[in-house]
């Protein structure tokens, strides 16, 4: 699903590769932590996926498709089948719950009648029934991410992406939001999460990519967070 | 479903940054409606020259008893034997239309005709002070003035030589330069609507750059996340070029028109040419915010 073959990214102005010789597999289904401290090289992982950056080398394969070769317009349809979730949630202040999840399909121009059937199902997913006229401000941390998560679910993508998801949010309501996710990752969607929460990755028992100056220092299944942190 | 999605986020951007909007709507009106004057001024001196250009002549003046040039004194009035010689000399030439004579009692009808409002002034004049004279008509008249006005230049009974264009000339420069004045102010009040058009759907585009990124993030096209600010260019252009249309109507119908009624002659533009430059103002006003709008979306809402 994801593929990454001696990927090396170097920003412009700095010395030191984000990423060096990084070699990860992701298979369909699968459930990833990436794990690592600050700078490690995690969040320029998910970006390369997105293809909001260009590796300085080697290839990276998403979904099938070689992304050196996806040419600019084409971007956006990649993006169509990858959900992303961040720490700082990124929700309109301005709309409410039922229209922040609905706004992603409107943007790519899905129809109102399927709109209206399926924004519903991923709130109630989420766990958010019954709350669909709430601004986002009216909302707890918690709430606030499931709705960030029933976003970047409710077009079914094959890949999730989340950046630190439960970095804003303490560890009780944390475990909720691991659910979610662990429910979404049943319904055959990938999972990648990139994370400083130990006693969540020490709980799930999934796989563990551990970056270090933008090296895989550990791939593990069923891993731990780490004895150094 | 895409139409309705498309308008309401083109107004929220027009709500948010109303003052930036209505500055871009009144710099886009002003910039419009001079151009078109500019474009209103062009058709009116293309009329009139067109007007004249049919009816310009040479007027060669012939001496009389009243006439006061050295050369007039010399030679005495001008006697029929001269006159037919002139007459025949300028109707032999091959660049001359037609000659016409026209008589010191004809020339005296016209000149009361053109002076009627002024009875005191054509009262200090008596038929004989205004000159007789040869009306010649030329086939090219630009080109062909030094030609004919040389075979008679000088000769006995020839008094002056007057090429109407040399008059004419002067009205049009006044014209062609109030011509180019509007227009230069049009094109850079152009220049500033272009800068305040970019600069509005930058402050847009910064206002809404939380929905932009998410958009990008869910994978809306391209197209689809810089339309509604296409469109917000685009419609201020519109309503800049509704207000410059309304005072092109004005500018015609109470500026050109009543000029026109100190004029004996028509050269009224037709309604025609008044639709015409307002289409052309609006096409200058789309392209220009549209362009304008496009080109800086391509720099702030990279993929």
């Amino acid at each position: 699903m994801i593929h990454f073959d001696n990927v090396t990214k170097l920003y412009p102005n700095q010395s030191r590769p984000a990423l060096e010789n990084v070699n990860i597999d992701v298979e369909k289904g699968e459930f990833i932590f990436l794990v690592g401290p600050s700078g490690s090289g995690k969040s320029t992982f998910l970006r390369l996926v997105l293809k909001e950056e260009r590796p300085t080398e080697g290839r990276i394969h998403v979904a099938g498709k070689d992304l050196a070769r996806l040419t600019n317009w084409r971007v956006p349809l990649l993006r169509r089948r990858i959900g992303c979730v961040f720490q700082d949630f990124r929700l309109l202040p301005n709309k409410n719950i039922y229209h922040n999840v609905a706004f992603a399909l409107e943007v790519i121009g899905k129809p109102r009648r399927f709109i209206r059937k399926v924004v519903p199902e991923v709130i109630d997913l989420v766990g958010l029934e019954g709350k669909h006229d709430r601004m986002p401000d009216e909302l707890s941390g918690g709430e606030q991410q499931r709705v960030a998560m029933a976003r970047a679910f409710v077009n079914r993508p094959m890949i999730l992406l989340a950046d630190e998801p439960t970095g804003n949010i303490d560890p009780a309501t944390s475990i909720g939001i691991m659910k979610v996710l662990d429910r979404i990752n049943r319904t055959g969607t990938t999972v990648v999460m990139a994370t400083h929460d130990a006693a969540i990755v020490d709980s799930m028992r999934k796989r563990v990519v551990e970056l270090e100056f933008g090296k895989v220092v550990r791939d593990q299944s069923r891993g731990v967070y780490g004895q150094a942190y | 479903m895409r139409a309705q999605f498309v308008f309401q986020e083109v107004w929220t951007g027009l709500r948010r940054n109303l003052t930036m909007t209505i500055a871009l709507v009144v710099v886009v009106a002003i910039s419009l409606s001079l151009l078109g004057t500019g474009l209103l001024f062009v058709k009116q001196v293309d009329n009139t020259r067109t007007y004249w250009q049919g009816k310009v002549e040479i007027s060669v003046y012939l001496c009389t008893s009243s006439s006061v040039s050295t050369q007039c004194r010399q030679n005495g009035p001008a006697t029929p034997a001269e006159l037919a010689s002139i007459k025949s000399d300028l109707s032999g030439l091959p660049q001359v239309e037609h000659v016409y004579y026209e008589s010191q009692a004809q020339a005296f009808q016209h000149f009361k005709q053109d002076f009627s409002q002024d009875p005191s002034f054509v009262s200090t004049v008596s038929p004989g002070d205004i000159p007789d004279s040869f009306e010649v008509k030329l086939k090219n008249p630009t080109a062909d003035f030094s030609v004919v006005a040389g075979t008679v230049q000088g000769r006995p009974g020839v008094d002056d030589i007057v090429d109407d264009r040399s008059i004419l000339n002067n009205f049009y420069k006044l014209l062609d330069g109030a011509r180019n004045a509007v227009v230069i102010i049009a094109i850079i009040l152009i220049i500033a609507a272009a800068l305040l058009v970019a600069n509005t759907i930058r402050l847009s585009a910064f206002n809404r750059r939380r929905e932009t990124s998410i958009m990008r993030l869910v994978g809306a096209s391209n197209f689809y996340i810089q339309l509604p600010f296409l469109v917000e260019g685009v419609i201020a252009g519109l309503f800049g070029w509704l207000i410059a249309a309304g005072l092109l109507i004005a500018v015609k119908s109470l500026g050109l028109d009543t000029l026109q009624e100190y004029f004996t002659f028509n050269v009224r533009l037709s309604a025609g040419d008044l639709v015409e430059v307002v289409l052309l103002t609006m096409i200058v006003g789309v392209v220009l915010c549209g362009v304008t709008s496009f080109l800086t979306l391509r720099r702030y809402l990279r993929v």
